[in-house]
């Protein structure tokens, strides 16, 4: 089936104005009101000097826009911007390693699981999607005690090994439901030809499946990102931090920044942000067309 | 997820056994491994060793002060199940962790229908509504504790412009309030999981069945609950059980806005056991601790398994 969610249902023509538009459009409207209000706040006071955020009653549109909480992140000579700019690289170094080896990983056992018929399999693959019913607490306690042993608290590296698991499980699903829907035929021609099996997994296969590959790639460098409470457990020195666990700086005893504090939360949005409204429809689809029809 | 009868597998067909001539099967199994033993390497490292390394720490007694452990056996098991806090946290726990699955389903599934009806413009109000989901939880913590804010907040200073209030509310500081406020938050995160679930799922549902229940007069609200519904039972029940069991689990939001406070009110599994792990530093209890949360999320665990491996899973 290739019906992509944006297929209109029915497919027949029809009047302009229905109730049941109207409907979808006034629930649609009241979720985005809810969902961006927040969002907006965060960028409004991200403009505003520290004494005109705490003006009551509050301004949407500060009076005075300011970009001195933006020049201030990104200028790598000032105190603050040398932090930021330290936490983003870290964040983008730890994100980066962990899709490209989270993914490499995923691909080939994803292929497996769709194609071969090893004995184990079922139980293999279910404990692999079992993974994610483990509360993250029960694993923080053991992991540090073995990377401590590794010698790799504070290091990057824990982290690396420690995210790649948290993408695994949903892209070795989504993954194998797009190999499911991929005709073998394909690959019996290649091998009728004399390829090995490896060459025509790598060179017939893998191409075809690049939208589902972006779609989990995109989830596993997300969670990366996004992730906090290893990060905090893992990393001491400030030097390693990532964004999530970096922006606790700006909380003082006396003072808390928050023009600061939703400028650099702002900026650490938008990579994910951009990376999934640009990719968001290999997403939906992959779960669509792979994961939920198997 | 099974695949008898699904379409001839590669393993199967006639012909590809000649292809590897001379394998022998033994090595064909091993090849076929080959391709899941990194991925297995990674998760045996870092799920399956730590499981049983806190199942065997639950048992010790890790004094902070002293090096090494000492056995205990359930010791630690009955300094847990006895203790009043344990039963105070787990209230909490549940307090916070159902109506915000609930509640997420209550706006998700509407949000999935709606923009399944072919409005202009949808992909595009997908990805806005998908926005909380994506961002950080820690972005999402720090914006709504600014807008909880009691002096400067947008939400109190809008409830007094309007003259609703006098006095701001203490929302984050409440005993009573707290819990609710945190899973607003949660809410606001999480409900675009269950969205783009349900609206996955919703395509699943066979337009033909669809059209042929509309030509039989069956009225959109019957072949809403008579078609749809029974194609989404199964996303349904799975997306349900892994949004509790990461809210169970769940750690970030109230570790960032109340730290667990006030006075506790707020105190769930996860912070109780990652200050008891890391701040008091007795491993051995929050061991215990973990496992005890673990085998209640295990029972959760059981019933998404026989779910996803429900011949039908789908459709």
């Amino acid at each position: 089936m290739s019906a992509s969610v944006s297929t209109r249902p029915g497919g027949r023509p029809r009047p302009w104005i229905q109730p049941h538009l109207v409907l979808a459009a006034l629930t649609i409207g009241l979720l985005l009101l809810f969902v961006l209000l927040p969002m907006a706040w965060m960028i409004s006071t991200s403009f505003k000097s520290q004494v005109a955020a705490m003006q009551q009653p509050p301004r949407w549109i500060p009076e005075v826009p300011t970009f001195e909480n933006y020049a201030k992140l990104l200028d790598p000579r000032g105190e603050g911007g040398r932090w930021f700019l330290r936490y983003l690289l870290n964040s983008f170094i730890v994100s980066t390693a962990t899709t490209v080896l989270g993914t490499a990983v995923a691909v080939p056992a994803a292929y497996a699981f769709s194609r071969f018929r090893f004995p184990g399999r079922r139980l293999l693959f279910m404990t692999i999607l079992v993974r994610n019913m483990f509360p993250a607490v029960v694993f923080l306690i053991p992991l540090f005690i073995l990377m401590r042993t590794f010698g790799l608290v504070d290091r990057h590296a824990s982290l690396i090994i420690t995210y790649m698991t948290f993408g695994l499980p949903l892209a070795i699903w989504l993954l194998k439901g797009y190999y499911d829907n991929i005709p073998t035929e394909l690959e019996e021609a290649a091998l009728v030809d004399g390829a090995t099996r490896f060459f025509a997994f790598v060179r017939v296969v893998m191409p075809l499946s690049v939208p589902g590959i972006v779609a989990a790639a995109i989830y596993v460098f997300i969670q990366a990102w996004n992730e906090y409470l290893y990060a905090l457990t893992f990393l001491n020195s400030d030097e390693l931090m990532t964004l999530p666990v970096g922006l606790q700086s700006y909380f003082s005893e006396f003072v808390t920044d928050w023009p600061g504090l939703m400028a650099s939360s702002f900026v650490m949005s938008i990579p994910v942000v951009v990376l999934f409204m640009v990719l968001q429809r290999y997403f939906v689809r992959a779960l669509t067309e792979g994961a939920l029809k198997t | 997820m099974d695949h008898a009868g699904r379409g001839p597998a590669v393993r199967a067909l006639p012909g590809r056994r000649g292809a590897t001539k001379g394998r022998s099967r033994a090595s064909e199994v091993a090849a076929d491994y080959a391709y899941i033993l990194p991925a297995l390497a990674v998760l045996v490292f870092v799920v399956g060793y730590p499981i049983v390394y806190t199942l065997v720490l639950s048992f010790y007694e890790t004094p902070p002060s002293l090096p090494g452990r000492f056995w205990t056996g359930l010791g630690n098991y009955r300094t847990i199940l006895t203790s009043a806090e344990f039963f105070d946290v787990t209230l909490n726990t549940v307090y916070w962790a159902l109506p915000s699955t609930i509640l997420a389903f209550a706006l998700g599934i509407p949000a999935a229908l709606a923009l399944n009806q072919g409005l202009p413009g949808q992909g595009i109000l997908r990805g806005l509504l998908l926005i909380p989901w994506v961002i950080s939880t820690v972005t999402a913590a720090y914006v709504w504790r600014w807008l909880y804010h009691a002096d400067f907040g947008l939400v109190n200073g809008f409830l007094m412009q309007l003259g609703l209030i006098s006095r701001p509310i203490l929302f984050l500081d409440s005993p009573t309030l707290v819990i609710p406020a945190l899973i607003v938050v949660n809410v606001w995160k999480t409900f675009p999981f269950v969205m783009v679930m349900t609206l996955a799922g919703l395509q699943t549902v066979p337009r033909e069945l669809l059209e042929a229940a509309a030509i039989d007069g069956a009225t959109a609200v019957r072949r809403f609950w008579h078609v749809t519904v029974p194609y989404l039972r199964n996303v349904l029940f799975v997306t349900f059980i892994l949004l509790l069991i990461s809210n169970l689990e769940h750690f970030t939001i109230p570790w960032l806005m109340t730290g667990g406070g006030p006075a506790r009110a707020s105190q769930i599994w996860s912070i109780d056991i990652y200050t008891i792990a890391f701040r008091s530093l007795q491993f051995g209890l929050a061991s215990a601790y973990s496992t005890i949360v673990f085998a209640i999320v295990l029972v959760f665990a059981y019933l998404y398994v026989r779910a996803l491996t429900k011949e039908d899973t789908v459709r």
